[in-house]
């Protein structure tokens, strides 16, 4: 291993995907790839994406968030040159990189689009974008829309999307710890989807639960008035 | 027929009264199909679903050649949805108990299905005389088509679902374990495990989970997610397939938990699959 220099085993490992003949060679050179997170390997791994293959495409979706922020741009200039499945993909890999530069295709994904489980990935996304790098005000404005996005998803068909609306919440709550009125709101959000009256679906109630007790754990009930936040 | 009124489904949004309208179409079957398929999706509650689903499933008997085929993906859907509208549709069962007899497997599926949902305890006798006879008789593939002679994945599903573990019930679906087609012996495992909560059966489902087939290992999360087998929580995390299918799996464990410690682990792996 000490001897191949890394651009010459990039380079193999490259090889070995544009070579892979069937699917299992693919998941494998894929999975091989991914495991380098390697900048270098970023078109390789954005093309995976379009091939129509889903076990490669979770190991490239899995490489790409381990790259990170340096696959976001390329991401969001190939999005509209996508095909569907592709797009669905790019959306989980941002969801999971969590850069801001996302949160757009995040608030849309969530809102229209119509496969459930690219809806799911958006609102997980949403709950945990990373916010470290901006100015106050940038990171209020993106929390805020963050907000606004998962509390239209809370009313969302699926169950599975209302479930991920519910996680993220959870984690978007103490970015709002400066907005009280909000932090109430979100716990409002949270106990509809924790009602029965409301929600139809057990686990769903069962998670919304859950973040009602974290959060009331986390204390974050002594920034707002409603004194039985885990009621 | 059905494939094509399902690629109609997506971002088509209709009313409640919209689709009772449809349902009421009776000379169009695929506006009833959808409006079938639409009412049960949406748990309607208005007091003509049911009345208008029933006419659905019984309109199985009109015989007109060319629309028999489409009068009986109407009547499937209308079983499908009426199994999902609870204690309304239970005025339903002795329909859906003549449709376990129908001469159209699609529609015995759809039946027991729905009456397994149902939970028409009344339907116990009559499933488990539909697989009597074990893998050699109902479950014997008929050649030239995909199904066997009984659609037994449905029917042994139905009887797990309905939780009457009488000796008879216990010895018709015992053989199915034994069926050639995975899917088929997972179906009877899972129906045992809900029957006598033994964990040899819970352990051959994860077993399962390894499958070298992707279709098996789906059939398995499916199985072990209806019976709510909280040791196979690790094993479903592991095993490859699409995060969606582990989710309903997990789902399904998360609700049977008996305690929220049991059920915050398993919301935890939940969260990891998002």
């Amino acid at each position: 291993m000490t001897t191949s220099t890394p651009h010459g085993e990039l380079a193999t490992l490259i090889a070995a995907v544009q070579g892979a003949c069937t699917g299992e060679a693919l998941l494998e050179a894929t999975e091989a790839l991914s495991a380098k997170a390697d900048p270098g390997s970023l078109g390789c791994l954005m093309e995976i994406l379009t091939f129509n293959n889903p076990g490669a495409a979770v190991a490239a979706v899995e490489g790409l968030i381990k790259i990170g922020k340096p696959a976001v741009a390329p991401l969001l200039a190939n999005l509209d040159q996508y095909n569907y499945g592709a797009r669905a993909w790019a959306v989980r890999v941002l969801a999971g990189i969590g850069d801001v530069r996302g949160l757009a295709v995040l608030e849309q994904a969530l809102a229209e689009d119509v496969v459930p489980s690219v809806r799911r990935a958006a609102a997980r996304g949403l709950g945990q974008l990373v916010l470290d790098g901006l100015g106050p005000e940038e990171r209020e404005e993106a929390t805020l829309r963050c907000f606004t996005s998962l509390e239209k998803g809370q009313s969302d068909g699926e169950w599975i999307v209302r479930y991920a609306v519910a996680a993220g919440l959870e984690q978007l709550a103490p970015a709002l710890l400066s907005h009280p009125d909000v932090v109430t709101q979100l716990i409002t959000n949270l106990r509809s989807l924790a009602n029965e009256a409301s929600e139809p679906v057990v686990v769903v109630r069962l998670r919304a639960d859950l973040a009602l007790r974290r959060l009331n754990d986390q204390r974050l009930d002594r920034s707002i008035s409603t004194p039985e936040l885990s009621a | 027929m059905e494939r094509q009124a399902n690629s109609e489904l997506i971002g088509s949004p209709i009313s409640e009264d919209e689709a009772l309208r449809r349902l009421g179409l009776t000379d169009d079957a695929s506006s009833r199909y959808y409006a079938a398929w639409w009412l049960g999706r949406h748990r309607s509650d208005d007091p003509r679903t049911i009345t208008l689903l029933l006419e659905a499933l019984r309109q199985r008997s009109v015989h007109n050649p060319d629309q028999d085929l489409d009068a009986t993906a109407v009547a499937r859907n209308a079983a499908r949805a009426l199994g999902k509208l609870g204690q309304a549709a239970h005025q339903a069962i002795p329909d859906l108990l003549r449709a376990l007899d129908d001469d159209d497997p699609g529609l015995r599926e759809a039946a027991a299905r729905a009456l397994g949902n149902l939970g028409a305890r009344e339907a116990v006798e009559p499933l488990a005389r539909r697989l009597k006879g074990g893998p050699a008789g109902p479950g014997r593939a008929q050649q030239g088509s995909a199904r066997l002679v009984e659609p037994c994945e449905a029917l042994l599903e139905a009887l797990g679902e309905l939780g009457v573990a009488n000796s008879e019930v216990l010895e018709v679906i015992t053989p199915f374990l034994d069926h050639e087609r995975p899917v088929v012996s997972n179906a009877a495992a899972r129906a045992l495990l809900q029957l006598t909560g033994q964990p040899c059966w819970g352990e051959r489902l994860v077993a399962m989970l390894r499958h070298p087939q992707l279709q098996v290992r789906r059939s398995a999360l499916l199985d072990i997610g209806a019976c709510g087998w909280l040791p196979a929580l690790g094993p479903i995390c592991a095993t490859l397939a699409e995060n969606s299918l582990k989710l309903i799996a997990l789902r399904g464990l998360a609700e049977a938990a008996p305690s929220p410690g049991s059920a915050e682990a398993v919301l935890t792996a939940m969260d990891d699959l998002l």
